[in-house]
């Protein structure tokens, strides 16, 4: 059996997972062949290609497995939290009571792309007065109406304040159909004044220290809501012990990028990239699994980085890419046309920084919660993704407009501005709907120029 | 005197006024295809109106952007980089219930004001903000004396003018004047109206209604609730925060549920038989009301969309005010 690096399509995976199977591999309860998901409706992923590692395959049945799994924690009688526009905080104080599962409605973002349209969810939201004018986590309002994607959770939080008007006007219609929701607020990150008491954020922002003390009064409204929802305290030690977890998924994470983004070869795909990348905001509904999950991943990777082996030509042009993309197989397109992704700023760079553990747990969390780079200016996300940028050694950064997103319109010529001037190297901007396959010409066209500039760049 | 400009209703004008300072709450034109903010795709027409003012308008000293919606939070970093103005982004939070929430929009306040004496304001004493908060109040009240007995569009007008210049100059409209009683009575709400928008009034009236509340943020929704003169002698800054910031309702907040329950009892004392929704294209916070307003409140809805400044949107919405007040007739 070759164990050579590449992408295979769907229908080789079958093929390929019997010969794993053959060979002994080792699966979770979850596993089996990846094919079976079609049959849930998933039909984008005919047209996707994927790893063809074992730990790929685990990354791929865990992701989408998601809703039975939650299904199950109910079963067991666990509760379930939706944590809503809040990337990787709140999942860190729920699953650190042992009798909670936490999960990302927001999620519900990628059904229209991963189910071709067809659960209709979009045609809901436009029901209730949620057009094409609001960004495509509009089906997340069709995914409580109907129950069929999650199982409706027992809390449902949401942070407001310095988000996206999208999300804030989709949470509050949601809560207007009657489901309760907890808010919280973040306040817009801004830079202390002259002889104001500062903090470092993890990532490297700074907040004044009364914007980190007003969230973490924030935060104790929340602790104090899942502590009712668990029946149990949330004490420091606990939440100290969540912390360390989360910690330990993001050290893989960082790994993971580390060796993905700067290898000679690239040594997983994009799209897997992005899977492992999200599993950070709230482990997928299971925390111990993400970290054997990325445990497993990284494993391949160091073993791919060592052999010097990969699944891209070893000259493909290092792209930087801002925003997660409405229809996962752009980026399958972007390797199609010989780029590969070395950077990323899928709007939750926060939820992949080490949570200061010296701290007093809830005082670090809000510290985390602050550091989002959505909630402070675009300048700031801008450095902070020129700071990748040259970790990375990109040369050309990717902008994806999310269609209708309230922070598209005008970021995209702040952060082109700041990239320009502080690392000189181009940048792209394109628009990814749910389903790209009526402009999938014009998007592989304007990819394949992005990656012409860049080697052309690299005769200068 | 400094003038220093905004268009958020929750940045209070007496704070500004009694830091020796001038404020003016400005409505911005529809800005056309030039100035430095093109149309684009997503971008609300009052964003763009409003960054294209700040940008290339010379008669102020500084601006406040506040961070009610996203767009306007991201608008401050255009003004930052392509404006001349100081700049001031003030949080306004989205909750309310909380009293850190409370807590957190005085501090902001008390920024504001360092903000202020850096451009050369005055620390105002306590005296000094009593006397503008009660000078002020006394012109808000002669304004909503007036509500009646103005023209819908005159009285819109009239707010908007004490707004940008802080004098209602009302009294001497009213006088000697008889109620107005004719046309359908008419809501209108929405967010911010474009200086051209308030056209729309004039087209109601025409059509055979009358605007009894003007709930947009520029018409009276977007006024503070009258101050407690006994709070406000205590603690005037307090009162003013409480005014403003409990005192405003708006689709913003969360939850909004409040801005439902004024609606309800405005609609209730004024006889209100129907309502124009206006909203400019690409703002989901005041969009995503539209369908609950529908459900919620017992009353026919029309629904203007506008991007501004366009001659088709301004035909579609006088054919389309026409025909409502028809099937209200
Ligand atoms: S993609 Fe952007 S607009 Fe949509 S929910 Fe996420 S942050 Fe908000
Ligand atoms: S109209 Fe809507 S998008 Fe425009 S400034 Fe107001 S709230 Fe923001």
């Amino acid at each position: 059996m070759s164990n050579t690096p590449k992408q295979i399509t769907l229908q080789e995976w079958d093929q390929r997972y019997e010969q794993l199977q053959r060979a002994g591999m080792h699966q979770p309860d979850y596993g089996g062949p990846l094919g079976r998901h079609v049959e849930d409706g998933d039909y984008r992923l005919l047209k996707l290609r994927y790893d063809n590692s074992a730990a790929a395959l685990r990354l791929w049945n865990f992701l989408l497995t998601e809703e039975q799994r939650l299904y199950q924690a109910r079963t067991r009688g666990k509760k379930i939290v939706g944590t809503m526009k809040d990337l990787g905080t709140v999942p860190v104080m729920a699953y650190s009571l042992d009798n909670l599962v936490a999960f990302y409605p927001d999620g519900a973002w990628w059904i229209p792309c991963v189910m071709e349209l067809s659960a209709g969810l979009l045609s809901i939201a436009d029901s209730l007065g949620i057009d094409e004018s609001f960004c495509p986590v509009r089906a997340m309002l069709g995914a409580f109406v109907t129950g069929a994607h999650f199982p409706i959770p027992d809390l449902l939080t949401c942070s407001v304040g310095a988000t996206c008007d999208d999300f804030s006007a989709i949470a509050q219609r949601l809560n207007s159909l009657g489901y309760p929701i907890l808010w919280w607020e973040i306040p817009h990150r801004r830079s202390p004044e002259h002889n104001e008491p500062a903090v470092k954020l993890p990532g490297g922002f700074s907040a004044p220290k009364c914007q980190v003390e007003f969230v973490k009064s924030q935060l104790e409204l929340v602790k104090t809501a899942l502590e009712e929802l668990a029946g149990e305290s949330l004490d420091e030690k606990k939440l100290s012990a969540g912390i360390q977890k989360a910690n330990q998924v993001r050290a893989y994470l960082a790994e993971l990028r580390q060796l993905a983004f700067t290898a000679k070869v690239c040594p997983l795909p994009a799209l897997e990239m992005l899977v492992a990348e999200m599993l950070a905001i709230h482990f997928c509904s299971d925390r111990d699994e993400t970290v054997i999950v990325l445990k497993e991943l990284v494993g391949e990777v160091r073993s791919r980085v060592k052999a010097g082996k990969g699944v891209l030509a070893a000259d493909a042009a290092r792209i930087f890419w801002v925003n997660p993309v409405a229809d996962l197989q752009v980026m399958n397109l972007l390797e199609d046309c010989g780029g590969r992704i070395c950077g990323t700023e899928y709007l939750f760079s926060h939820a992949l920084d080490t949570i200061p553990e010296d701290l007093p747990p809830t005082e670090a969390l809000a510290r985390i919660a602050l550091a989002d780079p959505m909630v402070g200016s675009s300048v700031d996300r801008a450095e902070r993704i020129c700071t990748d940028i040259r970790r990375f050694g990109s040369e050309a950064v990717l902008l994806s407009r999310i269609p209708g997103a309230s922070h598209c319109a005008l970021e995209g010529e702040v952060i082109t501005e700041v990239v320009q001037a502080n690392v000189d190297i181009p940048v792209l901007e394109i628009e990814v709907p749910p389903v790209t396959d009526s402009i999938r010409p014009t998007l592989r066209t304007r990819l394949e120029a992005l990656v012409e500039t860049v080697i052309e760049r690299r005769k200068r | 005197m400094k003038t220093i400009i905004y268009t958020c209703p929750y940045v209070p004008a007496e704070w500004i006024a009694a830091h020796g300072l001038r404020p003016s709450r400005i409505i911005p034109d529809a800005a056309g295809s030039t100035g430095p903010v093109v149309p684009i795709e997503g971008v609300c027409p009052y964003v763009r109106g409003f960054v294209n003012e700040v940008i290339t308008g010379t008669q102020a000293s500084a601006v406040v952007v506040t961070t009610v919606c996203d767009q306007m939070r991201r608008a401050f970093d255009i003004v930052v980089r392509k404006g001349k103005l100081a700049a001031f982004l003030m949080n306004v939070p989205s909750t309310w219930q909380s009293v850190a929430a409370q807590k957190l929009y005085l501090d902001e306040l008390k920024r504001l004001g360092r903000f202020l004496i850096g451009l050369g304001g005055e620390s105002p004493s306590t005296d000094a903000l009593v006397k503008i908060m009660l000078e002020y109040d006394t012109a808000r009240t002669s304004i909503l004396a007036a509500r009646g007995y103005l023209t819908s569009r005159r009285y819109s007008e009239a707010i908007a003018r004490f707004n940008r210049d802080g004098k209602s100059g009302i009294t001497r409209d009213i006088t000697d004047k008889k109620p107005l009683t004719d046309g359908i009575p008419l809501l209108i709400i929405g967010g911010p109206l474009l200086r051209e928008d308030f056209e729309i009034l004039d087209v109601v009236e025409n059509s055979g209604g009358r605007i009894v509340l003007d709930a947009t943020e520029t018409g009276e929704r977007g006024m503070c609730a009258k101050f407690d003169r006994r709070r406000l002698r205590d603690d005037p800054l307090m009162e003013l925060a409480n005014a403003y910031f409990g005192g405003i309702q708006d689709a913003f907040r969360r939850p909004n549920s409040e801005l439902y329950n004024w609606l309800k009892r405005e609609i209730a004392a004024r006889g209100a038989r129907g309502i124009v929704f206006h909203r400019y294209v690409w703002c989901d916070i005041w969009h995503a009301e539209l369908r609950r307003l529908k459900d919620c409140i017992d009353l026919p809805v029309l629904d203007i969309d506008t991007a501004g400044d366009n001659e088709t949107y301004k035909h579609r919405t006088e054919n389309r005010i026409r025909v409502f007040l028809e099937m209200l007739q």
